[in-house]
């Protein structure tokens, strides 16, 4: 039988919400989102850092959620593809992916996207050199890539929206 | 993953502390890019798991006195958005550029890279050919050692279980630095070879040259009898040419999963041809 594990409290703060949870020490912040918080969006894939199904933004930065132990985030902020506008209401990046045929299966699409916005932040109008960089770590099996390229490229129908969006 | 308890040290004489008490059951977390999916194998059994994050003293990059200084949670995205590293060592940002990708550079560090050891380290080259050194720190004092004494072997360094890399000092580079990687995609891959040089020109005349290689023997090397052919010398191609295979002679590569030795040795040559060929000002990228 296998020594009781003790658990420790976790607080941190998930798509602006204050949250706490029991965790064993053990459990990757891909865990946590996805079976403690019922936060699926997020996708696990290799869970080795390969792949970026898992992709999360940890205070802002783009990471891959499996690589980070759940205690690690502590007092941190964490933003998953939740965060990304409501199924009335889509995100203008989650528009211009469907707008550009940019989503297949969907199993990299959240992972896509959160690589996406942390990008744009950063860089509002990226070439595609920079597009292709940015992604880099996010794997796609379906859509050979062009048009997730085109749809984080080509906003600008959408880009009063992004501006708007990013500010909030 | 096997259980483990998790401590968060809040500053560095804590981890010092800890360390000194439990080093030898216990694995240092920092990016965790390397760790983790060691964690998930059968025979990875720590007892604790020290995770360094959160010392502030461990992160940033700062010169002084022609000194830099890198904390050694520096990640690989700090790396390369580093002013003062984009224009003093070029070489450095090069190869923080190419590890993995945007999410595995903004949490993996330098320290992990160096401490993780893997003869395919890519920060390794070029620190190596920065003459780097790595300031290590336990309970008991402080050592320096120079980079090229720290590495012993495929993932084996003189790091003892109750030492912390604290950080890493390079002074401040007076030549062109250059770092090259061939992996068998543009990210997240692993390098087949990877090649630092830092060449010291005078118009054609070379002061200084430094070479370093990585993935082609059980650490990442410096090439000092390659280096020789260059100093006080007029470089060319040719001599350049003569330079790289006597680099590819001093290396013991071996055949792997991503490559074969011979492949190792020809695809070098080329890298460290076009790293020498760039740093002379003989060739743009």
């Amino acid at each position: 039988m296998s020594p009781k594990v003790n658990k420790t409290l976790l607080k941190m703060v998930v798509n602006g919400k204050a949250v706490e949870v029991m965790v064993n020490p053990t459990w990757t912040l891909l865990k946590v989102l996805r079976e403690e918080l019922g936060l699926t969006g997020t996708k696990k894939g290799c869970e080795q850092g390969d792949c970026g199904a898992c992709t999360v933004l940890l205070e802002g930065q783009a990471v891959n959620a499996c690589l980070v132990l759940a205690l690690q985030a502590e007092g941190k902020e964490i933003e998953t593809i939740e965060s990304l506008g409501t199924p009335e209401c889509l995100h203008p990046l989650q528009k211009s992916f469907i707008h550009h045929g940019a989503v297949q299966c969907g199993f990299c699409t959240p992972g896509m996207l959160m690589s996406a916005v942390a990008l744009l932040r950063k860089n509002p109008n990226p070439s595609v050199e920079v597009i292709k960089r940015g992604i880099s770590g996010n794997l796609c099996r379906c859509t050979g890539y062009a048009k997730i390229i085109q749809a984080i490229q080509n906003l600008s129908a959408f880009r009063e929206e992004m501006i708007q969006a990013t500010r909030d | 993953m096997q259980h483990f308890q998790f401590y968060s040290a809040k500053s560095l004489g804590d981890a010092l502390r800890f360390l000194s008490e439990k080093g030898e059951r216990t694995k240092i977390i920092a990016g965790g890019t390397d760790l983790i999916p060691k964690l998930r194998e059968e025979n990875s059994r720590p007892e604790f798991v020290l995770n360094i994050l959160e010392i502030e003293r461990l992160s940033g990059i700062t010169e002084l006195n022609h000194i830099l200084r890198i904390g050694s949670t520096t990640t690989h995205a700090q790396l390369v958005e580093s002013e003062i590293l984009q224009r003093s060592c070029p070489s450095l940002v090069q190869a923080a550029a190419s590890v993995g990708g945007p999410l595995i550079q903004n949490r993996g560090t330098i320290g992990g890279n160096i401490a993780n050891a893997s003869p395919a380290a890519d920060l390794a080259p070029a620190l190596l050919t920065l003459d780097a050194e790595v300031v290590l720190m336990s309970e008991k004092g402080t050592r320096v050692v120079a980079l090229q004494d720290f590495f012993i072997g495929p993932g084996k360094t003189v790091l003892n279980p109750n030492e912390l890399l604290v950080e890493i000092s390079i002074p401040l580079p007076k030549g062109q630095t250059i770092f090259l990687k061939l992996g068998r995609r543009q990210a997240m891959t692993l390098s087949i070879v990877n090649v630092a040089v830092c060449l010291e020109m005078e118009g054609r005349n070379c002061r200084n040259a430094k070479i370093a290689m990585g993935s082609v023997a059980p650490t990442p090397i410096r090439c000092p009898q390659a280096e020789i052919l260059l100093v006080d010398k007029e470089i060319d191609p040719e001599l350049i040419s003569k330079c790289a295979g006597e680099a590819m002679a001093m290396s013991k590569p071996l055949d792997d999963q991503r490559a074969k030795a011979w492949y190792r040795v020809q695809a070098g040559a080329v890298l460290l041809r076009r790293a020498l060929l760039q740093a002379a000002g003989l060739r743009n990228e």
